[in-house]
């Protein structure tokens, strides 16, 4: 009983994290059209920046080597890691957002995220490189003195509600004048830049808000592992947010939670448990790669708005004083009937 | 000095590789007008299908470099025929293809690491004692990837100034529309670009084994941004200005591992990438409306 209910929680709190993950892509292209082909790589920086923010100075003797180790609580932890990868986001974002065609911007993450994968792989001063960094200390774990099941159960809650507080903060984006704004720029840039929308400053805030997003993803990711290596963050982890956004519904929310449950919870957590076919130990991670890119192309054939599609709005549902919508609807009663 | 030289010599080495590679990169990108990221999986499988011929099959390399670079041909053609066609005919905008390209990548890539399996491999070329050219000292292997090189960009040109097809790959890059306008039949150019583009990704990946000696499946992928960093420097879709590109970031990934540290060599291809789109993102050959 108790192994079965540690295995749920498991999958529960990776179902969050990939919740936020998938929140965070949905700002960047679900709402703004931003083509980010190196999400987890923020991942990794907000794991790593919280990791040697609350780990202590490094050991002498131990071969273990990093940055920092400022031994910090771990709400300052979090807010560390989900600047540090905002602010990357910002970096990154200073090359790319530049008015170019969006192939460039694609080929500037994709390149981007294998430079920074192939720095923080070498530099093993930085955080100690392909080994990556262990023995990360869990929020609260040395205060509750619960049992390892009771404390996945707590850790579930907690990314539970960080989770939500990311759903809710996203929802409000979506409908604030700034997510109209980022929704005019995904469909027309051009456009809304002659509506005089500031197109360059707006994807730029969707970019990093994205960013802080993945980050604080990343933050629980290193928390609920205790460790991070760039053997988790290879291009394959980034195309699992993609594919869950993509066949949960891009540019919602919703969507982006089915997406998640679908893609990442059943599909890629849920086989890792599955036994090695002996000779080949890693055959069943290729075959999985393999649908999960299958499962996104047959999507955009089939459905390419996804599970739950976005809901469109419509042309008169934010009447501009009072009473124009009727008076709109009796001038072109075609018009009214017609806007969806 | 001649540390200098040397490192020259290497230079000319990659150079030629990323020519191969870039220039079979740009042709497609400029007839169909999207970039795709599926192109480090198509020299991974130029590698492997030389490997198998070689080792199993007893070919001599050469020719077994000739059949794994048509074998790569004939998957790049049934992945557009099958799916990349499908979409672009429906009209799917660039940014979901672009989606598409990459799923590819993944599940190309992960099929041949199922298939061929995820350790190192090499040729069996025999390595032979340096042979000295003026200054440059260079293996039997190098000179003949740099000689298969300067072979293949000249039938590049050759095919694109010389024959109908090649004239109607210039057209459809020029203006797709017009081109189809005109008479030109743009589903089989497309066909025939793609099969292209494959050989020259099979032809670029088979090279870069032999220049780097042991390769697996996600070697041809770790070099794809430095592909990209010389198309864009080039100018997209400009297959010479992909040549131009090819020697000056080969050059510059080697003497940045001569100066720096080898194992951030490729970093310097971003480097150079980035100040290329900071500073001249059309690229030194622009093309009008590309940019």
């Amino acid at each position: 009983m108790g192994v079965i209910l540690g295995y749920v929680a498991t999958l529960g709190v990776y179902f969050f994290i990939y919740n936020i993950f998938a929140f965070g892509l949905n700002i960047q292209f679900g709402y703004t059209g931003i083509l980010d082909f190196t999400v987890i790589t923020f991942m990794a920086i907000g794991g790593y920046m919280a990791g040697v923010a609350s780990l202590g100075p490094e050991q002498p003797g131990s071969d273990i080597y990093y940055v920092l180790g400022l031994s910090l609580p771990w709400p300052v932890a979090l807010v560390i890691g989900a600047a540090a990868a905002g602010a990357a986001g910002y970096v990154l974002g200073l090359i790319a957002l530049r008015r170019l065609r969006s192939d460039y911007l694609a080929i500037v993450t994709l390149a981007a995220g294998s430079i920074v994968y192939g720095v923080i792989g070498n530099a093993n001063g930085l955080f100690d490189g392909f080994e990556g960094l262990v023995g990360v200390p869990q929020p609260l774990n040395g205060v509750l003195k619960l049992s390892p099941n009771s404390y996945t159960l707590f850790f579930l809650g907690l990314a539970g509600v960080i989770m939500a507080i990311c759903w809710f903060v996203a929802e409000r984006i979506y409908r604030s004048p700034l997510g109209r704004a980022m929704r005019a720029i995904r469909e027309d840039l051009d456009v809304a830049e002659a509506y005089g929308k500031r197109t360059f400053r707006v994807r730029m805030t969707a970019m990093v808000i994205g960013c802080v997003f993945v980050g604080i993803g990343g933050v629980l990711t290193i928390w609920f592992v205790t460790a991070l290596a760039p053997a988790g963050w290879g291009t394959s982890e980034t195309f699992v947010v993609w594919a869950a956004l993509i066949v949960g519904g891009r540019g919602n929310n919703l969507g982006a939670v089915v997406g998640s449950f679908l893609v990442a919870v059943l599909f890629n957590e849920a086989t890792r448990f599955l036994p090695a076919i002996p000779g080949h130990p890693s055959l069943i991670s290729e075959i999985r790669n393999m649908c999960i890119g299958g499962l996104v192309i047959l999507t955009l054939w089939f459905r390419p708005q996804g599970a739950v599609a976005e809901r469109k709005a419509r042309f008169f549902e934010i009447p501009l004083r009072p009473g124009a919508l009727d008076e709109a609807a009796k001038s072109v009663p075609a018009m009214a009937t017609s806007g969806s | 000095m001649s540390l200098f030289l040397l490192t020259l010599g290497f230079g000319i080495v990659t150079s030629a590789v990323l020519a191969l590679a870039a220039v079979g990169l740009s042709l497609q990108f400029g007839v169909t007008n999207y970039v795709n990221f599926a192109y480090g999986a198509f020299l991974a499988f130029g590698m492997f299908f030389t490997y198998t011929a070689q080792s199993a099959l007893h070919m001599p390399i050469v020719l077994a470099g000739v059949f794994g670079t048509l074998a790569t041909g004939v998957v790049a053609l049934v992945v557009d025929t099958l799916i990349l066609e499908p979409f672009v005919r429906r009209g799917t905008s660039g940014f979901f293809l672009l989606i598409v390209t990459f799923g590819l990548s993944l599940i190309l890539l992960n099929l041949v690491q199922a298939i061929w399996g995820v350790g190192f491999d090499q040729y069996n070329v025999a390595a032979g004692s340096p042979i000295t050219l003026g200054p440059f000292s260079f293996t039997a292997a190098q000179i003949g990837v740099v000689a298969v090189a300067v072979l293949t960009m000249v039938a590049v040109h050759l095919l694109l100034t010389r024959t109908t097809l090649g004239r109607a790959m210039r057209a459809m890059s020029d203006n797709a529309p017009l081109a189809r306008a005109t008479g030109i039949d743009t589903r089989s150019v497309t066909r025939w670009t793609w099969f292209i583009s494959g050989c020259l990704a099979g032809l670029g990946g088979i090279t870069l084994a032999l220049n780097t000696v042991e390769f697996q499946a996600f070697t041809g992928n770790t070099f794809l941004f430095v592909i990209f960093a010389a198309v864009i420097l080039g100018g997209i879709g400009q297959i010479y200005g992909a040549m131009i590109g090819a020697v000056i970031i080969g050059l510059v990934v080697n003497f940045a591992g001569m100066v720096i540290s080898s194992a951030y060599d490729l970093d310097a291809a971003f480097a150079v990438l980035v100040l290329v789109l900071l500073l001249r993102p059309q690229g030194i050959i622009p093309t009008l409306g590309k940019a």
